[in-house]
């Protein structure tokens, strides 16, 4: 959520700490600041406030309660000090007939002359990213904003009042039942979504906790409102608002749990600032329901504090920090029991009031307690295998890959999938490792390979059971060619029989690709009592490849006997330039006192595709570097 | 030509090195399903149904299988080993999971984490603090220190985002700076309980991260997406 800055000082008695530096005490006592943003003439802070805190955190009045705590300030006054009851007048009718409301308040203002906002307040607004609409409208929004509590105003006229008085029903909506928001969207509600209707009409004029209907908007033209003050369900609201795709700043602070005390505060807050800035006069305020909260007290040993904290605090340390909560607290014989305020609903076990201890004292004063060394209790043996398998693998010339567990279509089906091609787990490795294998084989001279050798180590799905599988894929030239690679696929299968002692028993064999079970295989392996030693790799740095296609091109040559392969491929790479990414020595022979050898090169360019002009202007530099050497090229 | 070596994955080589360090200090290497069951993912974990701390991860669910995940995290672990292990327990727990999330260069659906977990009589996040710093500086090289900020995960109390800085050197680009790098707090009493532990007498920290993230920072890679593509372009650097 996004504080103002003057906006949390104006709420304190002493000045604020310079927005850095307050961005820094809240972001190591209470919530992580993601941004600070200088607006015009303040600075805003936008706190990533997470669940736990999001019932009472989600206000300024809440976040200027953490920095009077963190900072040793004082708020100017707290309007949650005390409790409000609104006795019921019946000349607002209300009816709470769906259990998504527990609490409703409401108020009649008549004579409002509907306008701009004062500056100061369309300010504050503004600077937290928001619409100033008017002065009504902004003015629900402000205390939102102040207190955390979601406030709505009708347009009283708008609404039907027979004999005088309004009708407010608070119900679930009918099946197919429609409205249309505030901002012009119609959306079709379902029985689990909780409404605010005209009683005198049935016809739906809020959807409860989330957002307000068009049909009694405030306008231009409204002189007398309606305000509404509710409790409405924490999971009722977040079902809605999921439901319906419409996530409003009321439906999160609902959906948060903020405490239904906070909304005849609320209502009270509002009237006094929509008479200030819009006039009128209160006519009647009512409300209906049980808005008492009762919180438990919490009992917590200093020993609980410094054993889960990892620090030596003193009961008079804690005591200082329960007191500049303004907690009520008691200690008796080296334990603390604190009764939470209202609006505070995360303070429910001995370790909440452990969390609230350490962070305003400070996490930083935890002081690091070195591990001891020891043996582990188990070998993992399938990482131990694996490790293994890899290596085997690995020494015959075949990379590790990992792959998508999703597939286009497969047994086991995803109900909320990313994308139609992803809709399915994989029941087996084969044709991902295909699919890699193809995709790799355009970069075998790139990668000076002569043939793609790759496997995975991963997990499939059957439509009950998941198993570890190892799959390998070899192929050679632009297809696959028995001859050439079934033997490269023997060659592995042999090498892991050998190394593991167990001929893995294949799941399938073709075109190849070949997988089997390991975890099918594990029983059968020796026992393993200790890891392998981890070898200590060169420090590697990842270097971006470029995404145009790479050229190759060949070159042979006679030299005499006594010219080394060495000195040649030396003299070639000095003069092939920058875009010649791979020298190969592919192959010599030697006849009549002469030897040949033959080079390949790969060029690739990190910003364009290469011509074959271009790729042959280095080539010809080439030809001429042999021919300067005296070589004959072939 | 002679045959190169081949090259072993990214993630493969710091999951080895994970498990080596932490196998020093006698943290075993647990694994379980990637498909889980809503129990084990969320309900174990202190994420109650309908809260909104379950949006804190998007989860992909199972056609007609309405208890069942791919799993968002490696915390099921935690709890299945809890409950086939009594105290004291030290494991971590690498592996897949899953979250339903538009991918780009620093997201992916589906992503290797990290998690660990130290229970004991005695434990505080002061043996955590120790642990971590030990295994960041063998991981990292060089000295790293880690600090701790109030943070939120529905499976501890209190909750702490760490932040770690390898001492500086002119050698590392990553050394002399706070960089943040994971989740983590002491397990909920919840969740000891829920996994058959009796939280009046044992506690303990539990930590979580991206191992893509470690692999990241540890390789300079720009792109997560490129480790799960099977690009040898990619593979073959390391």
């Amino acid at each position: 959520m996004k504080f103002s800055y003057n906006w949390l000082g104006s709420l304190l008695e002493k000045p604020l700490p310079p927005a850095v530096e307050l961005g820094d005490l809240i972001t190591f006592h209470s919530a992580e600041i993601e941004e600070l943003i200088d607006v015009a003439g303040d600075t805003v802070l936008d706190v990533k406030v997470l669940p736990d805190k999001s019932a009472w955190l989600m206000s300024h009045l809440g976040m200027a309660k953490e920095i009077a705590v963190i900072t040793k300030n004082t708020l100017k006054t707290d309007p949650f000090s005390n409790p409000v009851t609104i006795p019921t007048d019946e000349r607002i009718k209300v009816s709470l007939n769906s259990v998504t409301c527990d609490f409703y308040s409401a108020a009649l203002i008549t004579g409002v002359k509907v306008g701009p906002s004062p500056d100061w307040l369309k300010d504050r607004l503004v600077a937290l990213g928001q619409r100033s609409i008017n002065n009504i409208v902004d003015a629900t929004n402000y205390v939102m904003f102040e207190l955390g509590q979601p406030l709505h105003a009708f347009d009283a006229d708008k609404l039907s009042h027979a004999d005088g008085r309004h009708h407010i029903v608070v119900r679930d909506a009918k099946p197919g039942e429609k409205i249309t928001t505030l901002t012009g969207e119609e959306y079709t509600l379902n029985p689990s979504d909780a409404l605010i209707v005209d009683g005198g009409n049935d016809i739906p004029v809020g959807i409860a906790g989330v957002k307000g209907g068009a049909v009694a908007a405030v306008d231009a033209g409204t002189t007398n409102i309606l305000l509404e003050s509710a409790h409405f369900d924490r999971f009722a609201v977040r079902k809605t608002a999921k439901i319906l795709k419409l996530q409003t700043d009321a439906s999160k602070r609902y959906e948060n749990g903020i405490c239904r005390a906070i909304a005849p505060i609320a209502l009270t807050r509002v009237i006094e600032l929509i008479l200030e800035v819009a006039g009128g006069v209160t006519e009647v305020i009512t409300s209906v329901g049980d808005v008492s909260v009762e919180r438990q007290p919490v009992t917590v040993t200093l020993n609980e504090i410094n054993s889960l904290l990892g620090v030596s605090l003193t009961m008079s340390d804690v005591e200082d920090i329960l007191s500049r909560f303004a907690y009520t607290y008691t200690t008796a014989g080296g334990s603390v029991t604190v009764t939470p305020p209202f609006e505070r609903d995360d303070l429910v076990i001995a370790e909440d009031v452990v969390e609230e201890i350490g962070r305003i004292y400070g996490l930083g004063h935890i002081v690091s307690i070195p591990p001891t060394v020891g043996a582990v209790a188990e070998i993992n043996v399938r990482h131990y295998y694996s490790e293994k398998i890899r290596e085997t693998l690995m020494a015959l010339g075949f990379s590790e890959v990992y792959t998508s567990s999703f597939r286009a279509k497969d047994v086991v089906k995803l109900e909320n999938a990313l994308a139609t091609d992803k809709g399915y787990l994989r029941s087996s490795l084969v044709e991902n490792l295909r699919e890699v294998r193809t995709a790799n084989i355009p970069h075998r001279d790139l990668l000076g390979l002569q043939a793609v050798k790759i496997f995975e180590i991963g997990t499939v799905f059957g439509v009950e059971s998941e198993e570890f599988r190892v799959g390998v894929a070899v192929q050679t030239g632009t297809s696959y060619k028995a001859k050439v690679d079934d033997p490269l696929l023997e060659e592995v299968l042999t090498a892991l029989a050998t190394v593991l002692g167990v001929t893995p028993e294949l799941i399938s064999k073709a075109e190849g690709i070949a997988e089997f079970s390991l975890d099918a295989l594990l029983p059968q392996l020796p026992a393993v009592t200790a890891y392998e030693p981890q070898a200590q790799l060169p420090k590697i740095t990842y270097r971006p490849f470029s995404l145009y296609p790479a050229v190759s091109r060949d070159i042979a040559m006679w030299v005499p006997e006594a010219v080394t392969t060495q000195s040649v491929e030396e003299i070639l790479a000095a003069e092939a330039g920058p875009l010649c990414v791979r020298l190969t020595h592919v192959d010599t022979f030697s006849k009549d006192g002469k030897t040949s050898l033959a080079f390949r090169l790969v060029f690739q360019s990190f910003d364009k595709t290469l011509t074959d002009e271009e790729v042959q202007g280095y080539m010809d530099t080439l030809y001429k570097t042999v021919a300067n050497q005296g070589w004959e090229a072939r | 030509m002679e045959t190169p070596r081949g090259h072993k994955h990214p993630l493969s080589q710091v999951i080895a090195e994970i498990n080596s360090i932490f196998a020093e200090i006698g943290f075993t290497f647990a694994e379980g399903p990637e498909r889980e069951l809503v129990a084990f993912n969320f309900d174990a974990l202190n994420v109650p149904k309908d809260h909104p701390s379950r949006d804190m991860q998007d989860t992909f669910y199972l056609a007609d299988k309405p208890d069942v995940v791919m799993r968002t995290h490696t915390s099921p672990v935690q709890v299945r080993h809890m409950k086939s292990h009594t105290p004291p327990i030290k494991m971590i727990c690498p592996g897949k999971v899953f979250r339903n999330e538009a991918t780009d260069a620093t997201h992916e659906a589906q992503f290797f984490q990290i998690e660990g977990l130290m229970i004991d009589t005695d434990v505080s996040l002061g043996h955590m603090k120790g642990v971590l710093e030990y295994f960041f500086s063998r991981f990292f090289g060089g000295e790293v220190q880690v600090r701790f900020r109030p943070s939120f995960f529905p499976f501890v109390e209190p909750g702490v985002e760490v932040d770690m800085m390898i001492a500086p050197s002119p050698d590392n680009k990553l050394s002399g700076r706070w960089i943040e790098i994971m989740g983590a707090g002491m397990v909920h009493p919840n969740v000891l309980e829920a996994s058959g532990i009796d939280s009046t007498k044992y506690q303990g920290f539990a930590f979580g991260m991206g191992m893509d993230r470690l692999a990241v920072l540890k390789y300079g890679i720009d792109d997560i997406r490129l480790m799960y593509n099977g690009d040898l372009r990619f593979t073959n650097q390391f």
